[in-house]
């Protein structure tokens, strides 16, 4: 008997398919089943393992085809059921409701990662909530597109958006609007690295919380207060706010808030140098985050913070075990995107080790930031770490090259934060 | 959410108890479902004839919890709905629990697949709902049993370092592998090294050199099968600033920098015809060019290639170019398998628990006999890599002088229970041999049903069958 062909490596595999929006679930579906080859891990190879160089077998592909088109007929369907709701909305004259549906058809769109077509949704959602005279659901609608808007990087028109929402439900005496206008403003100061205008409006927006009595959002708030606190290096306040967070979501039982709160608490931890403790917290955190309904997005994040402090700690077998799951995670649950942030991680630990051919990860982890995750963001803080790991073999002239690339990228996103970091770097070298 | 959990009787007469044997601290997590509370109810009735001492957590998060600050010698947890999936987020909360607890999991009607999934992930057992006293006393006794393990001296062993690594093992196999590279290395011939994965084809290559007359030079590796296609022949050759976009700079190739020394071109069958075409081109012409270059560089280099592949394999298919396998084929190195190589675990053991020993700051002066039993029935792909993979993450969560079975890492720790508890002398039965089979072949085709069932020889609509029979 012939012995079986080999997979196809997906570096190949992709090689064969044109760039359509139609075939992303293809694209989708050919990743999350790609595997590596059982003696390539044992392999002098195995260590640098990329995605590229995982295998995928055209006969599984064949016969997982119907799954993937299944999918995407329900999505196609539940796309519809909403335009017909909105619809029905409309013959009653429920306008609020052609609003909430058209809002609802976004958000589907934005879970599959079909980010124009769900402002497509949000925008149409807008503009019937103009013309009507209760402003909540316009409220609904630009909150819904602000963070769109965060989710790209377009941070300017994110903050117009949330501005107008909070404008709006102030007006309308919409509470519930305000609050969550407030932690969108927040949210979009916060990206941008300006920590007094997030901590301004987290505040806000925990004081209007404080006077609904809304527990949930109040310990959201604290959370993300929380986490500035601690990247302002304000340590004591930082866990006060987690505490009193905690104690909100597991009274409630929140599993996936207790996840994030838990994660949030772990980099406090780490930071403050108490390791065993932080470790301890993302563990728990990990074990929140697998209760339903699971959130491959939060345990990613979790599993990565878990290696970066393995990495810390220069405990390389454990930080290599842990990216491998968070790598597992990510193809999986078709969040290629993320695999960048992953590699680059795999490249810092080459780096820690002094192995030179760490730098596939990088150079992988650029590819994804281009192709996959579409974001120069992404690709900046790859260019970034991959610059200092030419620093730290002490190859000083592609250090620099990278570094600048980083800073070019960083300057054609206006983030002054990032770009004054690698700037010092950049001094650093000369130096 | 989880099913409720029941409890029946046990038909079987009490366990007899050993007076005197340590209580056992068992950390109970039953789930949330209705037979919750009597699952916990009878595991206090139990207690006492288990010499044990019962805690018991809600769920997994508070288990988690209470981990990460107490000692327990065991977890049991009640598997709901997804057991499989539940059974991986046990295994990974228990990763970093204070004192290494043992996973025991229970589950409705447990399949085979949920029982071999478990072996792999180091879980002590798994037994069914309704939980049997029996049943929970007998995995106990076998956590027990791992107390009394003997211990053996770590021989000593006679090695040759070889830069950071070192040749070990006396087998026949490895004394052939020895008089070859003996008579090779002096001189400047191209070597070709061929084995599986993680036989040491990188660690005879370096010998070569070293025992060469290029051994004042550089020694290169290049693993051709890890850096991406479009990048190798940069890698290889160098590259002019400019050349393709991302040449920041001008870039050295691995060559040039290993002119005067040896250049090991690893996993050499994994690089495109092209580039072996311009590797050809450089063996035959001792010259090579830069990529976006027009200079023509000499290189003097002694070339050693290695590969996991079967070459002649791969020149029939068209993969691999005929003219370059005999340029360096000028003397082919076979390294045997570790299975292979008989008594030479023992020694390759010893040799790398002394050196992680020395690396982590600790004293490992003996092996446990149930450890190294434990070694010798693995199987073994990873050959010499993974054995050292699995030596390095047993001395760094060693705590005592004794490198022991519950310090190897979880698939290894996991086949335990396929060394004890065999029923009739520990023969299997026939149904779980198949299992296990159709397991092994599946997890070598990655899964692959159409090819698992070319190996096996069964129609693909069968071994489906079998596999949805024993929960694969």
């Amino acid at each position: 008997m012939s012995s079986p062909l080999p997979p196809v490596r997906v570096e190949k595999a992709l090689e064969l398919m044109p760039e359509l929006e139609a075939l992303a679930p293809l694209r989708a579906l050919l990743i999350s089943i790609a595997r590596p080859d059982e003696r390539a891990l044992w392999s002098s190879s195995g260590p640098y393992l990329t995605l590229g160089k995982r295998g995928v077998d055209p006969d599984e592909l064949r016969r997982r085809l119907p799954h993937a088109l299944h999918r995407i007929a329900e999505h196609v369907h539940a796309l519809c059921k909403t335009y017909v709701e909105a619809l029905e909305a409309r013959q009653r004259g429920d306008a609020a409701g052609v609003v909430g549906a058209l809002v609802r058809g976004g958000h589907l769109e934005e879970e599959v990662g079909r980010f124009p077509q769900a402002r497509a949704w949000y925008e149409l959602a807008l503009s019937v909530a103009e013309g009507l005279q209760d402003r909540r659901p316009e409220v609904d609608a630009l909150r819904a597109l602000g963070y769109l808007c965060l989710r790209l990087g377009q941070y300017a028109e994110g903050a117009r958006q949330f501005q107008r929402a909070f404008a709006l439900a102030e007006a309308e005496f919409d509470q519930a609007g305000a609050i969550a206008a407030c932690e969108g403003l927040g949210d979009v100061a916060r990206a941008q690295g300006e920590w007094g205008g997030a901590q301004a409006w987290y505040g806000r927006g925990l004081r209007l919380a404080e006077a609904s009595g809304d527990e949930g959002k109040m310990g959201r708030l604290e959370r993300r207060l929380g986490v500035l606190a601690r990247k302002q290096g304000d340590l004591a306040t930082a866990g006060d706010y987690l505490r009193r967070a905690r104690e909100r979501f597991e009274a409630a039982g929140r599993a996936d808030e207790m996840a994030r709160v838990l994660d949030a608490q772990g980099r406090l931890d780490a930071q403050l140098g108490r390791h065993t403790a932080a470790e301890a917290a993302y563990r728990e955190a990990l074990a929140w985050a697998q209760r339903e309904p699971r959130a491959p997005g939060l345990e990613l994040a979790i599993r990565l913070n878990l290696a970066e402090l393995d990495l810390e700690m220069a405990r390389w077998l454990d930080a290599e075990g842990e990216l491998r799951r968070a790598e597992q995670v990510a193809i999986a649950a078709n969040l290629a995107g993320r695999l960048a942030q992953i590699y680059t991680l795999m490249g810092k630990l080459r780096g820690a080790q002094q192995d030179e051919t760490g730098f596939v990860f990088f150079e992988q982890a650029i590819e994804l930031a281009r192709a996959v995750e579409r974001s120069p963001a992404a690709e900046a803080q790859v260019y970034h770490a991959y610059g200092l790991f030419r620093s730290r073999l002490g190859q000083q002239e592609e250090a620099r090259a990278y570094l600048e690339r980083a800073r070019e990228l960083f300057d054609s996103l206006g983030e002054a934060v990032e770009r004054e970091r690698v700037d010092a770097e950049l001094r650093a070298l000369s130096a | 959410m989880t099913r409720p959990i029941g409890m029946e009787p046990s038909p079987l007469p009490a366990v007899p108890r050993k007076e005197g044997a340590a209580r056992l601290r068992i950390l109970v997590v039953a789930g949330e479902g209705a037979g919750s509370a009597a699952l916990l109810q009878s595991l206090r009735q139990w207690a006492d004839d288990g010499r044990l001492e019962v805690d018991a957590a809600p769920d997994l998060p508070r288990a988690v919890r209470l981990l990460a600050g107490q000692r327990w010698d065991v977890v049991l947890a009640a598997l709901g709905e997804r057991p499989d999936e539940e059974l991986s987020w046990w295994a990974d909360a228990l990763r970093s629990a204070t004192g290494g607890p043992r996973l025991i999991a229970a589950a409705q009607a447990p399949s085979m697949g949920l029982a071999l999934r478990a072996e792999k992930l180091g879980v002590l057992d798994v037994l069914a709902l309704p939980l049997r006293r029996d049943d929970l006393i007998r995995a106990l006794e076998r956590l027990r049993s791992a107390a009394g393990e003997t211990t053996i001296p770590l021989p000593v062993v006679e090695h040759h370092a070889v830069g950071p690594n070192a040749l070990v093992g006396q087998s026949p196999a490895m004394l052939d592998v020895y008089k070859l590279l003996a008579r090779v290395a002096a001189s400047t011939a191209t070597v070709l090294i061929q084995g599986e994965s993680g036989t040491g084809k990188e660690v005879v290559a370096r010998a070569v050199h070293l025992h060469g007359p290029k051994a004042s030079g550089a020694f290169v590796a290049v693993n051709c099968a890890a850096i991406p296609e479009n990048l190798l022949e940069s890698e290889l050759f160098g590259h002019e600033k400019g050349a393709f976009t991302g040449a920041v700079t001008r870039k050295v190739g691995r060559f040039e920098h290993a002119a005067g020394g040896t250049l090991f071109l690893d996993e050499i069958a994994d690089m495109s015809l092209a580039l072996q075409a311009k590797i050809l081109r450089a063996v035959q012409e001792r010259e090579i060019e830069r990529v976006g270059g027009t200079d023509t560089i000499p290189i003097d280099v002694r070339l050693i290639a290695a590969t996991n592949r079967d070459l002649k394999d791969a020149i029939k298919q068209g993969r691999f170019r005929e003219d370059l396998y005999y340029r360096l084929a000028v003397v082919t190195i076979r390294l045997p398998k570790l299975a292979e190589r008989g008594d030479d675990l023992l020694l390759l053991t010893a040799f790398f628990i002394r050196q992680f020993a020395e690396r982590y700051g600790k004293r490992i002066t003996a092996i446990s006999d149930r450890a190294m039993d434990l070694l010798r029935a693995h199987a073994w792909v990873g050959n010499v890599r993974e054995l050292r993979n699995v030596i390095e993450r047993g001395v760094i969560v060693a705590n005592d002088e004794t490198l022991r079975a519950a310090h190897l890492p979880d698939e290894i720790r996991g086949e335990e229970t396929a060394l004890t508890d065999r029923p009739q002398g520990g023969l299997l039965a026939l149904a779980e041999v198949e299992a296990r089979y159709i397991a092994r072949v599946l997890a070598h085709t990655n899964g692959q049903i159409g090819a698992a069932a070319e190996i096996l020889g069964i129609h693909r609509n069968t071994l489906t069958r079998k596999m949805k029979e024993y929960g694969l």
